[in-house]
């Protein structure tokens, strides 16, 4: 038993001299380098545990093992994780705005301008839908909602987009760049020659039908094209510009047009585009053919518009009415500041077949009295974007029209998204 | 007239000074510090790709292209605003700023474009681990945030054939 004791009393004595020394050999303070390197450790061995759980929750993804060659069909494991994950989620922009119009020939007035809800929705990698709906002030002080667009869109690659709805035809450059959103444009309002058909504008802006858009294989030149298909447009006294439910007529609408957007000047596009239709209007049925072409620059700094409008009416077999117009517009960016000046001209013959059956209506810009005859004049202006989602306009337009006092008059707009 | 002859080249000196210490930060005047940590462009490991124009960086970024030559749809990566590698990125590649990108992306969707905008992540590490889990997917990271055992399934490409090495490459922070 004493034995027994004595042993187990010289084991732990064994023990307790092989532990207090190393228990000695710890006590003294490491070096502070040493410190700093066992935290880099520790922090090091946390990010790899974390990378670890984070592959343990890729499902069986063996990822981080030593990539293969670049081959153009990955391993289908990791298309288990992909980047983008698309679902048919809603995304809302509200755009508004609201301003001032002192005009020579009309009482001084604040303006309700529009307010325009846009949606998007992404319904797989290929299909998405797009709709907007915009109330707009008449000038008899009611507010109209207005189902502007509502497209479904196909976009299986570059080379093909194609879209089933109500658009916005690819007449020109500034429509199809430009819409109802005023915080888009550097200007208070489109160039007469683009102001929309529905709120008194005389080109054939928006249709009901078929597009096809995409890129053309050609390298460095950057062509696009685009085609349309739609049912044109009614025209007369009282009568809807858009026919959404019904066409006048079996003849429909096509729209072709052509762009480059060369790779050497980024931010210059070049392009034209015509349109025919047939159009039923009270009288003898109307040949309508409008053919527009444009060159524009716009970078960071500086936004150079320029474009040319034709419309030929024909009347068969009878005379000719060729309509004319252009516009030029130029900006430079100082800042939040951004002085802008516009030139715009359009004349249309006193006997044009389409055009004497209408006459501006509640929408048409205050400047305008007429379709017909010549209106040009110039317009200044200044832009300040005071955050980055809102921006105050001031414009000054003098309009002059053929057979009628030049109008002089000073816009102020606040523009808005969110 | 003596005093006037000393004083000349005293203003000179002087003015040259002012003038060299005002345009300082104007020029880049240590090439081997800039080209120390270039930002590089990357994509998967997947990808054939090993080479882009600037032109192109643009376009796919930007969602001008859509796809890849191979048919799988791009998907850039890039940090959220502000980000310095960004900021340097956007001003580089595109002339823009954060807000002129934004404003880019709305009147892209606004005038009907089917767009796909850039993944905005937190971190350069979700940049890395992203790209490297998607084949179709591009980003950017500096070149000293490449060291990482992930990296193993990302690639850097070339800009316009210079490696971020090379001194023709042209997105330095």
């Amino acid at each position: 038993m004493r034995t027994n004791r004595i042993r187990w009393l010289f084991i732990v004595g064994l023990c307790l001299a092989g532990v207090i020394p190393a228990t000695a050999q710890q006590a003294p303070k490491p070096p502070a380098g040493q410190d700093e390197v066992n935290r880099q450790l520790l922090r090091r061995v946390q990010e790899l545990e974390d990378e670890v759980k984070q592959l343990k929750a890729q499902a069986p993804v063996p990822a981080v093992a030593p990539a293969p060659e670049p081959t153009p069909d990955p391993p289908p494991a990791v298309e288990a994780a992909p980047v983008h994950e698309v679902a048919p989620r809603l995304r809302l922009n509200v755009f508004g705005d609201v301003g001032s119009q002192l005009y020579n020939h009309n009482p001084d007035t604040f303006l309700f301008g529009s307010l325009d809800l846009f949606m998007t929705a992404r319904l797989s990698d290929k299909v998405s839908t797009l709709g907007e709906v915009l109330f707009i002030a008449r000038n008899n002080n009611s507010l109209e909602p207005d189902v502007e667009r509502l497209l479904l869109q196909y976009r299986p690659g570059d080379y093909l987009t194609l879209a089933v709805g109500r658009y916005h035809s690819w007449v020109g450059y500034y429509n199809s760049a430009f819409n109802y959103g005023a915080f888009l444009e550097t200007t208070v309002d489109r160039p007469f020659i683009y102001a929309f058909d529905d709120h008194g504008g005389v080109l054939p802006m928006q249709d009901i039908g078929i597009t096809l858009t995409g890129k053309i294989p050609s390298g460095k030149m950057g062509l696009n094209y685009v085609v349309e298909a739609g049912n044109g447009r009614g025209w007369g006294p009282g009568t809807e510009i858009a026919q959404n439910n019904q066409d006048t007529n079996n003849s429909k609408s096509i729209n072709a047009g052509l762009f480059m957007c060369p790779e050497r000047i980024f931010g210059l596009q070049l392009g034209f585009s015509v349109r025919h239709d047939n159009l039923s209007i009270p009288g003898p049925a109307v040949g309508e053919t409008i053919a527009t072409v444009h060159a524009v620059f716009i970078n960071n700094n500086y936004e150079i518009l320029n474009e040319g409008v034709l419309v030929r009416h024909v009347e068969p077999p009878g005379p000719v009415f060729n309509t004319s117009a252009f516009y030029t517009q130029f900006s430079r960016r100082f800042g939040a500041y951004r002085p802008y000046f516009r030139y715009q001209y359009f004349n249309a013959p006193a006997n044009d077949p389409v055009y004497v059956y209408a006459s501006p209506n509640d929408y048409s810009p205050a400047y305008v009295s007429t379709f017909v005859g010549r209106l040009n004049g110039p317009s200044v202006g200044i832009r300040y974007d005071f955050t980055e989602h809102s921006a105050l306009k001031l414009q000054y337009d003098r309009i002059a029209e053929r057979g009628l006092p030049t109008v002089n008059g000073v816009t102020s707009q606040i523009a808005f998204t969110f | 007239m003596k005093n006037h002859k000393s004083v000349v080249p005293t203003f000179a000196a002087v003015a040259t000074l002012v003038m060299a210490a005002a345009l300082s930060p104007l020029v880049s005047v240590d090439p081997v510090q800039a080209a120390a940590d270039p930002i590089v462009v990357i994509v998967n490991r997947a990808n054939p790709v090993d080479n882009l124009s600037m032109a192109e960086l643009r376009k796919l970024f930007l969602s001008d292209h859509g796809h890849w030559d191979t048919g799988r749809a791009v998907a850039p990566v890039m940090l959220g605003a502000g980000a310095p590698e960004r900021v340097l990125f956007l001003k580089v590649v595109f002339g823009m700023n954060d807000a002129d990108l934004e404003r880019y992306f709305l009147q892209a969707d606004f005038n009907g474009k089917s767009v796909t905008r850039p993944k905005e992540v937190g971190s350069v590490r979700e940049v890395r681990r992203m790209v490297g889990n998607s084949p179709g997917a591009i980003g950017f990271v500096r070149f000293s945030d490449l060291h990482d055992p992930s990296d193993s399934v990302i690639k850097v490409v070339r800009i316009d054939g210079a490696a971020p090495t090379d001194a023709a490459y042209r997105i330095h922070m």
